[in-house]
């Protein structure tokens, strides 16, 4: 029971990160690939009105965790308190951006926002790929299941950590190439014209990026935590992110070689989610691994909620998730193919 | 509320509040102007009459932006239970966590996968779906105050809990959590007050153009709109549902209703202050003019009953800020009141056709919009403060709440940075609905072009 649910939760937080990863990779991308006003427009289209939906599986992951997991809940957002509240701003900044961005069409105006949603795009990157960093290394749990990080202390990865290190400010510059690769891949698909041409010379590049970063932070991660190869191997969901990650590669890398938009797009996808899933199945069952001392690791079985609250979460998930699917049908249906910015724009007048 | 400025509790409940009640200026009209779209829509699917459609366009814009500004100022409401409140969502997540779940599954999905399309997709979707959409949105908002009043009033009144070998609170019954009789009380107050909200603006609007002689038609449909729904809203969120509220907080927190009155000596026949100010050190109101016998009739159906005075209770079972609880909800009943005059008097101008023609109430109209903001606002604060000294009333004490492991210098430092960013971003918004405002409706404009550009032509053919 409880491992099915740090599947769903992780499941839940891996969809968010495909789906706003795009918005976050094609957001950072935007200055480069698009060079007028119009084709910045372009770019915000692209994601249009589609961001909040995005957004609230982050909501509902949240949500779901507290219901499932409270006691990490309330240690990991107190402990994470001022990586949360940046997290927090920049989406109210990336979110604000975009829908405010289009209402004068007005240069100064548009080029202010346009700064704003890149910068925004460019923290949440960094800060989400810090993060995954911080879950992997580990968090100076102290015996309570309690913990409280500084930004940095002095860039180890053992010991008093704080949130930056040189392992995690690794990871968050490989979530920068990998999201800004995932953008690129979305934007060749859903744009037109120089946009469309300009993201595809910059998907081609950025995944080729991704491969010696992948493989330096495979073998730093070794270096952070030495014990976790060993049972990932004895691990099948391991193998079967694994899996994933080699069938969505050599997909991705034929969609963009044959000019296969919407396969490339959903091979960049699953190799997101291969990667995730490889991740959360590896350092199962620990949630939070104490960098003081590794027996203060919180688990999902010490933090679980009792076991009538799962089950009562049991009956009514599945039918939000059917819900949600169905929504996300008639969503892909409604707002498949290119955009137009002349159909599609959110400038009001 | 402790007056120790060195106090975490202290710190954390003042962010929470300030980014409460600014992300609840939002939702509240989301939640009023939804239905307004909906019926609009729904009329133009019927009639084919393109002004309704007009309407639809240009709330949804204003809708938008408020949705938009909801949203982002709505997920750090989420993320701070763990944040700031640590202590009781590790105490009771078992069981707040279901319906914070819950909204995100059911509500927020809903709501947001049919925004796009309602602001943006009419072209791509065609009237019918477009019209789906609209309903969508609104059920999507309704349902998300639900599961949020749901989680509030688990903590007014806890109810399907049990609590657990370890201490903390597990769910033992949904439904007996889902169907709390104070969620349900709750719910349909804070509904019909955002209607107020909603129906107040509109008409607001509507005075606008009329006052300035522009978008007439608009300006009519939004005036009859708005007054003949903020008449019927104004009148249900008194009675029955405020009613109900009040007789609900003199069962279950009876030291919280005297509180709320200033009623330091409990006694039958007790009355409602119209004015007077509590004087908590020499335990009496100040100044005090009362109507008799009103507070025992409100809260316990007869003029005679018994209303317990806070005399009868330990100090230290009070509502730590008694007197802004008492003005919040005298502030809240007072508005209340004449929202249920003015409406009634601009609904009977409005059925005789005079609406549009009298000057004086259309100004008065027009400026009367933010005071539904005022009574939602001093609404919750009397709910909120209401629920002091306790997170889950009877159960859970406040200052056992808080995140122990975040600092002071933490929170504050978030706090200042919630106070500067929202005090922008509500700049940036009042700026853009003004904008939208004083552009207006396209409708009519766009009709008379259309009508220029045929005169133009037929010229041509002639000529």
């Amino acid at each position: 029971m409880i491992a099915t649910w740090y599947a769903i939760v992780s499941l839940m937080l891996i969809i968010y990160v495909v789906l706003d990863g795009r918005n976050f990779g094609a957001g950072m991308l935007q200055g480069v690939v698009a060079k007028t006003s119009e084709e910045r427009r372009q770019v915000i289209a692209a994601i249009g009105p589609l961001w909040s939906w995005h957004e609230v599986w982050l909501v509902a992951f949240g949500g779901t965790l507290v219901a499932v997991f409270p006691k990490l809940m309330a240690s990991a957002f107190a402990g994470y308190y001022l990586a949360l509240f940046l997290i927090l701003w920049c989406l109210i900044l990336r979110g604000v951006s975009i829908e405010v961005g289009g209402h004068i069409n007005d240069h100064l105006w548009q080029g202010f926002w346009d700064f704003v949603f890149i910068f925004a795009n460019f923290l949440l990157a960094i800060l989400f790929g810090a993060a995954a960093g911080n879950l992997a290394r580990g968090v100076p749990l102290d015996a309570n299941g309690d913990f409280s990080m500084a930004f940095f202390t002095n860039f180890n990865v053992r010991g008093q950590v704080g949130l930056l290190d040189w392992y995690t400010v690794s990871v968050a510059i490989f979530a920068i190439v990998l999201l800004a690769a995932h953008g690129a891949t979305y934007l060749v698909l859903k744009t037109k014209g120089p946009v469309h041409d300009r993201s595809a010379t910059y998907a081609r590049y950025l995944w080729i990026a991704v491969v010696p970063l992948f493989f330096a932070i495979s073998l730093e991660s070794w270096v952070v935590r030495p014990e976790l190869p060993g049972a990932a191997v004895y691990n099948p969901l391991c193998w079967l992110g694994i899996l994933i990650v080699i069938v969505a590669t050599t997909t991705l890398i034929s969609g963009l070689r044959t000019g296969r938009e919407s396969r490339a797009f959903l091979a960049s996808n699953f190799l997101l989610a291969g990667l995730l899933i490889t991740g959360g199945a590896a350092i199962f069952p620990v949630m939070l691994y104490s960098t003081l001392s590794p027996q203060d690791s919180l688990t999902a079985y010490a933090v679980a909620a009792n076991h009538t609250s799962l089950l009562i979460a049991s009956i009514w998930w599945p039918i939000g998730f059917a819900l949600a699917t169905i929504y996300f049908v008639f969503i892909s249906r409604r707002y498949a193919g290119k955009v137009s910015v002349k159909r599609d724009n959110q400038g009001f007048y | 509320m402790n007056s120790n400025l060195s106090d975490p509790a202290f710190w954390s409940r003042f962010q929470f509040g300030f980014t409460l009640t600014y992300h609840y200026l939002f939702p509240q009209l989301t939640m009023g102007l939804a239905w307004f779209l909906v019926y609009w829509k729904w009329r133009a699917l019927k009639t084919g009459d393109e002004k309704y459609n007009d309407a639809v366009r240009f709330w949804a814009k204003i809708f938008g932006l408020n949705f938009a500004v909801g949203v982002v100022t709505g997920i750090p409401m989420e993320f701070q239970f763990g944040t700031n409140w640590a202590g009781f969502s590790r105490y009771a997540g078992g069981v707040i966590g279901q319906t914070l779940a819950m909204e995100g599954m059911f509500a927020f999905f809903l709501e947001s996968a049919f925004i796009g399309a309602l602001i943006w997709g009419e072209k791509r979707l065609g009237p019918r779906y477009h019209f789906l959409a609209a309903l969508g949105v609104a059920l999507g908002s309704w349902l998300s105050g639900y599961f949020i009043l749901v989680t509030n009033a688990f903590m007014q009144h806890p109810v399907g809990y049990k609590v657990e070998a370890d201490g903390l609170l597990g769910i033992s019954s949904l439904s007996a959590y889902l169907l709390n009789p104070w969620a349900w009380v709750e719910f349909a107050h804070n509904q019909m007050a955002a209607l107020v909200t909603g129906s107040f603006v509109v008409t607001a609007v509507g005075a606008f153009y009329g006052l300035r002689r522009r978008h007439l038609n608009q300006s009519q449909l939004y005036l009859r709109a708005g007054t003949c729904a903020g008449l019927i809203a104004s009148l249900l969120v008194a009675f029955p549902t405020g009613d109900q509220q009040a007789k609900m907080v003199g069962r279950h927190q009876p030291v919280t209703l005297a509180a709320m009155e200033g009623k330091f000596e409990g006694s039958s026949l007790a009355g409602v202050a119209m004015i007077g100010q509590p004087n908590i050190a020499a335990r009496r109101l100040d100044n005090p003019i009362e109507v008799p016998g009103a507070l025992s009739f409100l809260a316990y159906g007869t003029f005679q009953s018994y209303v317990h005075g806070l005399d009868e209770y330990p100090v230290d079972a009070w509502p730590d800020n008694i007197e802004l609880l008492y003005y919040s909800f005298h502030l809240m009943i007072t508005l209340g009141s004449i929202f249920i005059l003015l409406m009634a008097y601009a609904s009977f101008q409005s059925w005789r056709g005079r609406l549009q023609s009298n000057t004086w109430l259309l100004w008065v109209l027009m400026l009367a919009f933010p005071f539904p903001y005022i009574a939602n606002t001093v609404g919750w604060m009397t709910a909120e403060l209401g629920r002091q000294p306790w997170l889950a009333y009877g159960l859970f004490h406040t200052r056992d709440g808080y995140s122990k492991v975040v600092s002071n210098g933490n929170t504050i430092f978030t706090l200042i940075g919630f106070i500067g960013l929202y005090f922008v971003l509500g700049l940036l918004f009042l700026f853009l609905i003004g904008r939208e405002i004083a552009h207006g409706p396209d409708g009519e404009a766009a009709i008379e072009s259309r009508a220029g550009v045929i005169t133009a032509g037929a010229q041509e053919q002639v000529a």
